[in-house]
Parts: C-alpha cells; structure tokens; sequence
C-alpha cells in the first residue's frame, strides 16, 4: 500500500512529516505558476525589491543577525572537534576516527543526537526558569558577538562603548547559571551555580580592570577603532605595551569561560556536572553551546585587544615587490562571452576526469566510481582554494579575517591545552586567587600605565 | 537603527533561535513520562532529602557585596581612562584617592578573614 493511500493514524513519524510537505510543495508549485501567468509575482518582486532599498538600515540588521546567529553554530562545532581531537593526541589516543576524514564530521553528529535526545522536564522544577535559563547563557556570548570586528568593515555594530557593552552582556551569564543552579531543584545544581556566580563575579573584576590600560592607550572603548590603533608592525600590538594586562586578562577569561583550570562550576568530580546536572536533550546542548560560543569570543576579544585583531603581524607587500611578484587578477568574466557557457557546464565534468583518470590508472584495486568520486571531491577542493586565493587577493577583508581567525583560533587551541594539561584548583584557591593576587596585580597595572602615560607626555 | 536596536533585535532573534530548536527537538523526539523515579532529581542515586532551596553559605553573600563595590569602581575608572589623556596627573591623583578608599575597604575584608574560603 502506497503512503498516500494509508490512513493517517497508521503512517509511520516520516510519513506524518513527508505528506504535508508533500502536499506544500504541489500547492507552492500551482501558486508560483499562476502566480507568473498572471505578473502577480514579478511585481510583487519589484515591489519587494523598492521595499528593501528603502530600509537599507532594518535589511543591514536582518543580514548582520543572521550571519551571527549563522556562524556561532559552526563555531561551537569546531572548537568541540578540536577539544576532543586535541586532548585525545595529546593524551596519545586516537580522539574521534569514525565519522568523516579523521573524525571531523564527528561533532556535526554529536549534534544531531542531542536534537534527537528526549527533551524532559523533572517534577521538581521551577519550569518557566528552567526552560528560560539556557536561553539567556546562549545570549550571552550571541549578544558579545555583535560588537566584535572580524575584519575591516566586518562587524555587527561599530559601537562607541562596545567594551562596556561587551562586558556588560556578557555578566548575562552568570544570570543563566544561576537560573539553572536555582530552579533545578538539585543540590549539586544548586552548588554549581552558586559557584558559577561567585567565580564569574570574581574574575569579572580583575578581567574589567585588566583592560583599563588599553582604554587609556587606545583613547577610546569601540573595538573597531582600539584594532585601528594597533595597525602598523607587530610592535604596535597592545600585548607589548600591556604584557602584565594581558596575562591578568587572559587568565581572568578563562576562569570567566569556566575552563579547566577554574571550571569548577561542573566539576564533575565532586558536583556531578555542576548547574547542568539536571538538564538532558538540547536545553544540556545549549549550555555546552553557549560553553564553546563563549571560549570563540573570550580569544576573539583576546585577539582584538591585545594582538591587533584584523592586523598582520609583517607586512606582505614590499617583499613580494621586492620579489617582483604582481598580482593583477582582475577578472572579466564577460568577456568570455558563449564560452562562459561552457565553461560552466563542461569544467566540472572535465575537471573531474583529468583528476579522476591518473588516480584510477595508478590504483589498480579501486573501481573507477571511486577513482570519480574522489576525483569529484579533490577538485571541488582545489576549486575552493582557488576561489579563496582570489578572494585573498581581491578584498582586504579577506586577509584580515584570515588573521583575526588564526590568531583566535591560536588562542581557542591554547584554552584546550590548558584542558589537557591543568589540574582543577580547588575552591578556596579560586576565590584568594582573584582577590589577593589578580584584583591588586590588575590595579598596579592601571597605575602604572598612567604613569607612564603621564612620563611620554611630559617628556615629549 | 540605532545601536539599541540592534541589540534588541539580535537579543529577540538569539531567543527565537532557541526557542525554535528546543521546539524542533520536542516534536522530532520520542517523550516518556516514565515513573515515580524519573522525575526526582539526580543526586547519586539516593533519594533527594531535606530543603533544596533552604540556606546556603554566607560567602556568597560577601562576595556578592565585594563585587558590587569593586564594579562600580570600575564604572567609573572606565569613564576616567577615556578621558585620561586630557586630565594627566591630576586625574591620577585624584583616582589614587578613590581606589584608595576603596582598598582600604578590601584590607579591612582581607584582615577580618572573608577572602579566605571557609
């Protein structure tokens, strides 16, 4: 019996999903063609597109927003790849192996399978905060991630407070753990968020103080303009004007992205894990989102405060003169005029043949739709390395997001070094740590930047 | 738009990303209710016991304190380090004093013993 003829309370989960879809693409079908025998839809375009060029402002937030909100899942995705792969060769096992080449599918899996997993509430909860506290601890590093500039012109809002906006938003979190810890109805939860909160706001300080020296340098507190000042060679980075701020700040960010050494919010050995003992499915997975969106935008603020952000640390340019190398990729697609035709439909199939055809010659034991299909794959790669090469070459954006995503993710694989290497401290030591060393260290290094600030400007 | 705006809006969209997923995962996923046993929360196995939302330490109190104090100071100190290139010297004196004062306050917490954990 076919799925259309089956009743509907005998159809399988798929079925109920696939039928009205179904049904929704024959209706969409039958509207769009009487939609264009009429010109409904052409002017209902036209319209759309006035529309939209008249409310450039509202259409530049939906894009920002969205790209946002796009890239922090990738992000999150990566940095748990790396956390597992890292820790697993530095431990000398092999990490992830199975899904994809070398694993790297892995994470993309793992997520699924949260969204797949019952989403449960206990009977002792407080609902309406147990549902909204994963909510607001994702908001946290999504609301960070507006103000942070990815390149030149790349960024959600040139803000003139940013930093203050940074970190203010970024206190949000502590009011997601807390919600957690409190509605769970669970000692351990309870015991975790607790924790959360006294450590954050421990470390808040010394994390806050900790870049006073650079507002002072910088003259200003929009992120944009403070990468600005650092333009120039790699002496001009603020990590060598404020060595002291940036060890204050980077270790402060860690216990403030709850990372081993200081995650003793979930310290699984003695509190279960911590705020989030009670939570299952993908209200768990948004607490480890959140977790990994905030160690991307702890390095990214790293990287733009202290290594210059978008800049390079040496300038290209005089020695590929130097060299005589010129670049001119001007390309002027239109003048290929039919041949563009072509080019579209046959280089694929030609590509993958002039790759394929070595691989199945030299591999005598693989069949040739393997020799294709990883001919297909290899120039599908090429291509894209291709088309980066040209973008690097063509938009200065490019390269400064190259430079801002090496020099975070250096600091991302630092955060899971530390994991692989650092005991937990204990609690005590957490607290007198923040208090007794980082919030005086940070102090002296406020006074002595203005010091010296008063020093240059007296002797100039 | 304005900054505040945006902020708004991502904040609404941030929630609405969210809200859609855990809804997407409540409708994809199988739900059981389960028994008695299910629903108690996890705390090694036993049986929870006595008042979960009862009293908790009283360091997380003066923490709490100690951090409203020193955030504010920071507050200021931000507003002060914008300015600083035009105030010099005598902005630095002048903080020297407040930070002062409040250190004074963090000595007298360091010396009656609640910095240390107990």
């Amino acid at each position: 019996m076919s799925v259309l003829a089956r009743p509907w309370s005998r159809l399988t989960p798929a079925g109920k999903v696939v039928l009205p879809l179904l049904g929704l693409l024959v209706f969409l079908t039958l509207a769009l063609l009487v939609g264009f025998a009429t010109g409904l839809i052409p002017g209902l375009i036209r319209f759309v597109g006035d529309l939209l060029g008249a409310n450039i402002g509202i259409v530049r937030f939906v894009v920002a927003a969205s790209a946002i909100l796009l890239m922090s899942v990738p992000t999150a995705f990566v940095i748990i790849y790396m956390e597992l792969k890292v820790i697993a060769l530095m431990n000398l096992r092999l990490g992830p192996n199975r899904v994809g080449p070398w694993g790297s599918l892995h994470s993309i899996v793992h997520g699924l399978k949260v969204l797949g997993k019952e989403d449960f509430t206990p009977t002792g909860v407080d609902v309406p905060v147990f549902t909204l506290a994963p909510a607001v601890t994702f908001l946290a590093p999504v609301l960070g991630l507006l103000v942070l500039p990815f390149a030149p012109g790349l960024l959600g809002i040139d803000m003139n407070l940013a930093l203050l906006y940074f970190f203010a938003v970024s206190g949000l979190s502590v009011l997601g753990l807390m919600m957690a810890g409190w509605s769970s109805f669970n000692k351990y939860s309870l015991l975790g968020g607790l924790r959360a909160a006294a450590q954050i706001i421990s470390y808040e300080i010394p994390l806050t103080l900790a870049v006073v020296g650079v507002i002072m340098l910088a003259g200003t507190m929009s992120l944009n303009q403070i990468v600005m000042n650092q333009s120039g060679s790699i002496l001009d980075w603020y990590m060598f004007k404020q060595p002291l701020g940036f060890v204050i700040f980077f270790i402060a960010a860690t216990a403030e992205g709850n990372r081993t050494p200081f995650d003793l919010t979930e310290a699984d050995s003695e509190l279960v894990a911590g705020f989030a003992t009670e939570y299952s499915g993908m209200r768990f997975g948004f607490f480890f989102f959140a977790e990994y969106v905030g160690v991307f935008i702890l390095s990214a603020l790293t990287t733009v405060l202290f290594l210059g952000g978008w800049n390079a640390p040496f300038d290209i340019d005089p020695v590929l003169n130097a060299l005589g190398i010129r670049f001119d990729l001007a390309l002027d697609l239109a003048r290929l005029d039919v041949g563009l035709l072509f080019l579209l439909a046959l280089g694929p199939v030609v590509g993958t043949l002039l790759i394929a055809l070595p691989i199945w010659m030299l591999r005598s034991d693989w069949s040739f739709l393997k020799s294709l299909v990883i001919g297909f794959i290899l120039l599908n790669v090429l291509l894209a390395a291709a088309v980066g090469v040209w973008l690097a070459l063509s938009f200065e954006a490019v390269v400064g997001l190259g430079w801002f995503l090496v020099k975070t993710y250096f600091f991302v694989f630092l955060f899971v070094w530390m994991r692989a290497t650092l005991p937990r401290v204990r609690i005590d030591q957490l607290m007198g740590f923040a208090w007794k060393w980082m919030l005086p260290a940070s102090l002296v290094n406020l006074f002595v930047t203005a010091l010296a600030i008063i020093v240059v400007s007296e002797v100039r | 738009m304005t900054p505040l705006w945006y902020v708004i809006g991502i904040a609404f969209a941030g929630l609405t990303f969210v809200f859609i997923t855990i809804a997407a995962s409540w409708l994809l996923t199988h739900r059981h209710k389960g028994d008695r046993h299910k629903g108690l929360p996890y705390e090694s196995g036993i049986d929870t016991y006595g008042d979960t939302w009862g009293r908790f330490g009283l360091s997380f109190y003066i923490y709490a304190l100690l951090f409203v104090a020193f955030d504010i100071e920071v507050i200021f100190i931000y507003l002060w380090a914008l300015v600083f290139r035009d105030v010099l010297l005598g902005g630095l004196v002048s903080m020297a004093l407040f930070v002062a004062i409040l250190l004074v306050g963090l000595g007298y917490a360091w010396r009656k013993g609640v910095l240390t954990w107990k």
